[in-house]
């Protein structure tokens, strides 16, 4: 086996539909995949992150999105309106809480394929300006998303040992 | 006496989707950030049901989960966990420690009235006050 894929679970197809679920279950906004889309360049930056870890596989996916979209997904989520300007706090609960969404689907996934694995507590980053590398052997994956207007991306970084 | 349903998770979105769902029925939320918290809500407060996430900080859900089973005041509360992870196996494991009822997030609020209902009685608020204020026969 390779050491940077795992057979049987494509992350790219779980990972669209369950952030397509994620968004219409939780915020009753439809959310499109953009194939082949390029991550757009945000003013303001933030990043929800989720790490998981098992024996046989280590990773995080990462949610990026505008301060402009995560302020309105964050509205839409607690019954507020969508120009409700909200504290950081709440902004960034709900974007660390859709990401563990995200990664608790996906962590489940790798579990009945056989790859045991915990997650963590979600991290926020914003920024105006950042990336996220990652050390050698570690498979990426860039998922584009629009809804609402908004166009944002799901990344997801794991390593099969 | 309106019901006592406790919510364990560190997101506060997830308390007051929560809190938001259980508006109209005759019941108190308590809340907790984690599993400590919980332990500590729940000895408090004596809810007749839990909400529990499974990741948390301090203590996960699964450790607030064995503790209260090993207590013989607390084990007999019904409890639902509510958790982005639902790996078989995870799922599994969770039920052998005696859970309830197994929510996955994403959910929407009727989902989690539903499980709710499953376990206690939930009253709508205005039933509730309609029959504290009947008469006696």
């Amino acid at each position: 086996m390779s050491l940077t894929t795992a057979p049987a679970l494509d992350i790219r197809h779980f990972l669209n539909g369950h952030l397509v679920d994620v968004f219409d279950t939780m915020l009753s906004m439809k959310a499109i995949p953009v194939p082949d889309g390029q991550l757009p360049a945000f003013a303001e930056r933030m990043t929800g992150s989720v790490g998981f870890g098992g024996s046989a596989v280590t990773g995080a996916v990462y949610l990026h999105l505008s301060a402009d979209f995560a302020n309105q997904i964050a509205a839409k989520m607690l019954g507020l309106p969508p120009e409700e300007k909200l504290g950081e706090n709440d902004v960034n609960d709900v974007v660390g809480e859709c990401a563990n969404m995200l990664a608790g689907g996906l962590k489940s996934a790798f579990c009945d394929k056989g790859y045991e694995c915990a997650v963590s507590t979600p991290a926020i980053i914003r920024g105006t300006s950042f990336n996220i590398e990652s050390l050698p052997d570690v498979r990426q994956e860039l998922m584009i998303f629009e809804s609402d207007g908004g166009r944002f991306a799901v990344e997801v970084h794991t390593k099969f040992n | 006496m309106p019901l006592k349903i406790l919510s364990v998770d560190d997101s506060r979105t997830i308390r007051l989707i929560v809190g938001r769902a259980l508006r109209a029925y005759d019941c108190v939320l308590c809340e907790a950030a984690n599993g400590e918290e919980g332990l500590a809500a729940a000895t408090r407060e004596k809810p007749d049901l839990i909400l529990l996430d499974v990741t948390m900080p301090v203590m996960d859900g699964v450790t607030m989960l064995t503790k209260l089973k090993e207590d013989p005041e607390l084990k007999t509360i019904p409890v639902i966990m509510l958790t982005a992870e639902s790996g078989r196996d995870n799922v599994i494991h969770i039920a052998r420690l005696g859970v309830r009822d197994y929510l996955v997030k994403p959910f929407k609020e009727e989902q989690l009235i539903e499980k709710i209902s499953r376990n206690v009685t939930l009253q709508k608020k205005e039933a509730a006050h309609a029959t504290a204020a009947a008469p006696l026969a």
